[in-house]
């Protein structure tokens, strides 16, 4: 959900938000970004990062009383069998897809082997681009790590290590979660600048495919859009399919998946400014 | 998330101290707290402030650096884009969309690959080139539009009381 829908829902509600006659004396500005940071600590109190798998049947309860939604949900309850949610911070694509990408590889060695290399040269590939190197080690460092976390995985000798109890607590984990989320950034900055002319077609107005990555690319908590999403896929070589269920006629959820005619290794359900995860049956 | 932060800000500090750039000395008032630090700033060659050292507080906030610093200037400023109480207004020290002062969508803004280093660089900068659309100061703002020759006089000021020297 988008910072400004949060904002109209919490006012709606007349909860927790400061009433305030206008004074002139004080920057208004100033006071909204006070009441949105107060709206965003309310969402980290009571949202975990990431959630438990639910079954997928939990979500037709959400929508009680609302036919087309709930149609929705069974046509999708066919194709998947769990969901996971995620915090709404502006994040949750990043966090939704390296969840439930690293998540696969934990049982796939072969795609995490393609997977650690293409993730180890991704820092030079990034200072080559102009990334300052000082900082982009910083978050790269800690991105290996959780990689390799899951690699560990690989060589333990029981089979029955609970890989995922540990992802789940890394990805929970606010410090190592944000940093992983950086780095996606700045790799999908990375692929935009180096394909710019590509990438220019996608962006309204006047802005440069660098404006745009250090605008709505880069920093934290800035929503992610069709372009994010093509372009990180594509730089990661892993295919996502997102399933789009918003309030149109149609009964089925359409099925959108990058890059184009790639095999979807990572599932998302989509829905009006929000990402999560969805396991296929 | 604190841990990530005092990581990021200690290899900073050391970066800072083994290759500072020009005109900067920054680091924590006390290494028990690298949350808070002081920063001195050499006013920039050939402008108005030049010859001032002038010093700063930075401080982080723990999510750091997801989340940008905030800088004040802890002596007398007098500058089209620094708040009557020393607070620093430039756009790198906002995240796109946290935008008190509607700064250029262009403009520099935070982002978790800037640095501290960059921030002090940027602060120079705006020392030699005020940017007097965004007006933290009016009353600065309007002079050094308006009356140069005033807001010289007034910056020379500043700049011998920085070093501990009366007026002229």
């Amino acid at each position: 959900m988008s910072k400004k829908q949060l904002s109209a829902v919490f006012v709606k509600m007349g909860d927790k938000v400061p009433t305030t006659k206008y004074d002139p004396n004080v920057n208004q500005d100033e006071l909204i970004m006070k009441q949105q940071r107060l709206i965003e600590k309310e969402i980290m109190d009571s949202i975990p990062l990431v959630g438990d798998k639910e079954d997928f049947s939990s979500l037709e309860g959400e929508y009680d009383g609302d036919d087309i939604y709930k149609q929705k949900v069974k046509n999708l309850a066919k194709n998947y069998k769990y969901i996971r949610r995620t915090r709404p911070d502006g994040n949750c694509f990043f966090r939704a897809f390296s969840y439930a990408y690293l998540e696969k590889l934990i049982d796939d060695r072969e795609e995490f082997n393609r997977f650690r290399e293409l993730a180890a040269k991704s820092k030079e590939n990034l200072v080559a681009l102009g990334f300052p190197q000082f900082t982009v080690e910083d978050f790269h460092d800690t991105f290996m790590e959780v990689i390799d976390q899951v690699g560990k995985h690989h060589s333990v000798l029981s089979p029955g290590a609970p890989a995922g109890e540990d992802l789940h607590k890394v990805f929970n984990d606010q410090g190592n979660s944000d940093y992983v989320v950086v780095y996606l950034r700045l790799i999908t900055s990375g692929q935009l600048q180096r394909d710019s002319s590509f990438y220019q077609h996608f962006i309204e107005g006047a802005r440069s495919v660098e404006d745009f990555c250090h605008q709505e690319v880069e920093p934290m908590y800035k929503e992610s859009d069709h372009i994010h999403i093509i372009a990180l896929s594509t730089a990661l070589g892993v295919g996502v399919r997102v399933r789009y269920m918003d309030r149109g006629d149609s009964a089925e959820v359409i099925a959108h998946d990058f890059p184009e005619g790639s095999l979807p290794q990572v599932h998302l359900l989509y829905r009006p400014g929000h990402y999560d995860i969805l396991y296929p049956h | 998330m604190a841990g990530s932060a005092l990581r990021r800000l200690m290899a900073e500090y050391k970066q800072l101290t083994l290759n500072p750039p020009e005109g900067i000395i920054a680091g924590p008032i006390n290494e028990e707290n690298f949350f808070e630090w002081e920063a001195l700033i050499t006013g920039p060659e050939g402008t108005c402030f030049e010859g001032g050292v002038f010093p700063a507080k930075l401080i982080f906030p723990p999510d750091y650096p997801l989340s940008p610093p905030k800088m004040q200037f802890t002596c007398e400023m007098f500058h089209p884009n620094i708040y009557a109480d020393g607070r620093v207004c430039i756009s790198i020290l906002h995240a796109p969309g946290d935008d008190p002062m509607g700064y250029e969508s262009s403009a520099e803004r935070w982002s978790p690959v800037q640095s501290v280093e960059k921030i002090l660089l940027s602060v120079i900068s705006m020392l030699a080139e005020p940017n007097d659309e965004s007006g933290a100061n009016v009353d600065a703002a309007k002079m050094w539009r308006e009356d140069r020759i005033a807001f010289n006089r007034i910056a020379e000021r500043i700049v011998r009381s920085t070093l501990g020297l009366p007026p002229p």
